[in-house]
């Protein structure tokens, strides 16, 4: 069985193949032993949960219970910029126009911005290719939900998530072709690298501060604005399906979109609801035949467990929960669970 | 014989035959017209110290034959750039973006747009007949203007500056242009210069983006033609050069050609001119001067000999000396050629 807990010291030399299995683009995942074992130091003292609230990292893995094997990570920033600095550009628009000459043009302006310092981020979602199958991304992705739900002080009312950009087979991107590589020579994959050992801020003070037309770049880094890459679509829409919308701003590196939805907007925030449960041994008699997905949350911080319940089986309110499932979300007989179904409009 | 002398409207057939004439774009002297028109009553109003704005005076000259009475060339002269509107420049600068850690040192050059020429004196509108291009004579309808501005020093800018027409390509189109404001007017470098002619550069300025832009994200092109002047634009150059005057830190915002600049008391022209009374004579020996009369409205200029002596007055030939409208006794104004 597959489920969801906070991150331990102990998965550092998983985390570090994962990483290596990660290639370009995500950035959030250096494979860096030193800067790796840091990140879950940072995580597992956010999980304490005494810690400042602008600098919680929230980072959670996939586990598969039977071989113990992690499956994947994602992640929660609970308020991004704080640290650092945090830059975007925002795809502004720029008039110009003049009736006597019968001129009136719009021009795609890119202004540096720092607009998206303190939202909760969610980020650094990554699968392992074999287990690449069935509900494990979607389920990854979306545990994050219930994490927000259940904690929503701890939050920015504003969760973002950045999408990696379009870059091509040779892991090159046309953006930064077209705007960073002028600005210094560096390959996108070393200036990407950098940007995941916690340097972006630092790249990012080398970038031109004052704001871009669009067609001063290349066709073909004009044409990758707002693009994601091919391997990012399926988090995309994922992201889409709960309500997340792009929001005018992308990535100054690779150009990759930003998105965004308010917190209590988010569908499975909005639709999970606090649930008692009862054993239930036999569930495998399906009685709900369309086999509905439901990802259920054990409503604890330190000790967070999700499991994905696959034919969720209701009465009168209550969730039934197998004894094995009982045990992995370390439910005591007076806990409730947070629920809801992964996928939208099949309550 | 030639002389340089004020613009009146009746040489507007005149000047529009030469401009049509002419293989260098002459934006600042309007095709149109009636817009001609308009520059050219500007223009009689300054010499005649008409205006309510002095800094409002703009002087076209004339090159005349004499002889025959035809128009070969025409100058201009702006006291005060922008006449209480922007006078609109690219003013070029370098931004070093810097890591130490990263190893990285990169200067970023930059175009800002700057008003900061507002207010400068302006050599403009220099067009000349192809017959005289290798001639005195046009040394003498450039230089001329710097005899007229030590008339009035008054009214004149600290800075002197002229606008030099910047390269084009085989096409004879502006890769600068192409690669800067056609994306913002859709229109043509032609179409664009036209309007420049027509309306007027502050109008079409206006309309140019605001914020500074990365000469490294332009065309290899646009970047190849910044601050480089149009090879027919060469002699013009040089003379001004040899008066002082230096590429600044301007360009022209539409063709990204150089800004010439100088300070006015370094003029060298000014600087070596002399004030001395005429003393009318039938011979007179001695070397070639540019020689003025020292009238505002009724200002004269031309090519002549005279003998530079210690004392307070020099003897000019009598054609030279009428042609000049310069009597015995009347001041005249000489500097080297």
């Amino acid at each position: 069985m597959f489920f969801i807990r906070p991150i331990e010291p102990r998965d550092l030399e998983e985390l570090i193949t994962m990483a290596d299995e990660s290639g370009v683009g995500v950035t959030s995942l250096p494979a860096n032993r030193q800067k790796m074992a840091a990140k879950i130091e940072r995580a597992v003292q956010a999980f304490l949960g005494d810690v400042d609230q602008k600098d919680a990292l929230y980072l959670f893995v996939l586990e598969d219970s039977e071989t113990g094997e992690l499956a994947g990570v994602s992640a929660i920033e609970s308020q991004i910029g704080h640290q650092d600095v945090w830059y975007n550009y925002r795809i502004g628009n720029t008039v110009h126009a003049s009736a006597e000459l019968g001129v009136h043009k719009q021009t795609k302006t890119l202004y540096l911005s720092n607009d998206l310092t303190g939202t909760t981020e969610v980020c650094t979602l990554f699968l392992r290719e074999r287990y690449r199958k069935g509900a494990n991304g979607r389920f990854l992705s979306k545990q994050r939900y219930l994490f927000l739900a259940e904690n929503q002080q701890r939050f920015s009312e504003r969760v973002i998530a950045e999408m990696r950009g379009y870059s091509d087979e040779q892991g090159i991107s046309p953006f930064w072709e077209g705007l960073g590589r002028k600005f210094f020579q560096m390959d996108f994959k070393d200036a990407d690298y950098l940007t995941g050992m916690g340097d972006k801020a630092f790249i990012a003070e080398l970038m031109p501060k004052f704001p871009i037309y669009v067609p001063f770049l290349s066709q073909s880094a004009q044409d990758v604005i707002s693009k994601v890459h091919t391997n990012t679509e399926p988090a995309l829409a994922l992201l889409k399906q709960e309500g997340f919308r792009l929001n005018n701003y992308i990535d100054i590196f690779d150009g990759g979109p930003t998105v965004e939805c308010r917190l209590q907007d988010i569908r499975a925030v909005k639709e999970s609801g606090v649930l008692t449960w009862f054993e239930d041994n036999n569930r495998a008699d399906i009685t709900n035949p369309k086999g509905d997905v439901w990802m259920v949350s054990n409503q604890k911080f330190s000790e967070y467990r999700v499991i994905i319940v696959d034919g969720a089986n209701f009465n009168n309110g209550s969730i039934a929960l197998t004894s094995s499932e009982i045990d992995i979300l370390k439910l005591s007989a007076e806990d409730k669970v947070r629920a809801v179904a992964i996928k939208p409009n099949i309550k | 014989m030639y002389i340089v002398r004020p613009a009146s409207i009746i040489d507007l057939p005149g000047i529009e035959k030469l401009l049509a004439n002419n293989e260098v774009r002459v934006t600042t002297l309007p095709s149109d017209r009636d817009k001609l028109g308009e520059l050219l009553h500007l223009s009689a109003l300054s010499f005649g110290k008409q205006l309510d704005n002095p800094k409002e005076s703009t002087f076209i000259f004339i090159l005349e034959n004499i002889e025959t009475g035809e128009v070969a060339g025409v100058s201009g002269l702006d006291a005060y750039a922008g006449v209480g509107y922007p006078f609109f420049n690219y003013r070029m600068e370098e931004l070093i973006h810097a890591s130490h850690n990263l190893g990285v040192h990169v200067t970023a050059e930059i175009l800002y747009l700057s008003h900061e020429l507002t207010g400068s004196s302006v050599l403009r509108s220099f067009a000349i007949k192809k017959e005289l291009k290798d001639t005195p004579y046009f040394e003498l309808l450039s230089r001329a203007r710097f005899l007229f501005m030590a008339q009035d020093p008054e009214l004149f800018s600290e800075v002197t500056v002229t606008e030099v027409q910047g390269q084009l390509n085989d096409q004879g189109d502006s890769d600068f242009w192409n690669s800067i404001g056609k994306h913002f007017f859709d229109i043509d470098f032609h179409t664009a210069d036209y309007y420049v002619g027509i309306k007027s550069k502050t109008f079409i300025a206006e309309l140019m983006p605001q914020h500074p832009i990365y000469v490294s994200l332009l065309t290899p092109e646009a970047q190849g033609v910044m601050n480089k002047a149009h090879p027919l634009t060469d002699r013009t150059c040089q003379l001004l050069s040899r008066d002082g005057f230096d590429k600044s830190r301007f360009i022209d915002i539409f063709d990204g050609g150089p800004v010439l600049k100088n300070k006015t008391k370094n003029i060298q022209t000014i600087v070596n001119s002399k004030q001395k009374y005429v003393v009318t004579s039938d011979l007179v020996g001695g070397i070639k001067y540019l020689i003025s009369n020292a009238e505002y409205g009724e200002f004269r200029c031309t090519i002549g000999n005279l003998v530079d002596g210690i004392g307070g007055s020099v003897r000019l030939e009598n054609s030279l000396a009428k042609a000049i409208h310069a009597s015995d006794g009347d001041s005249i104004r000489y500097s080297f050629l």
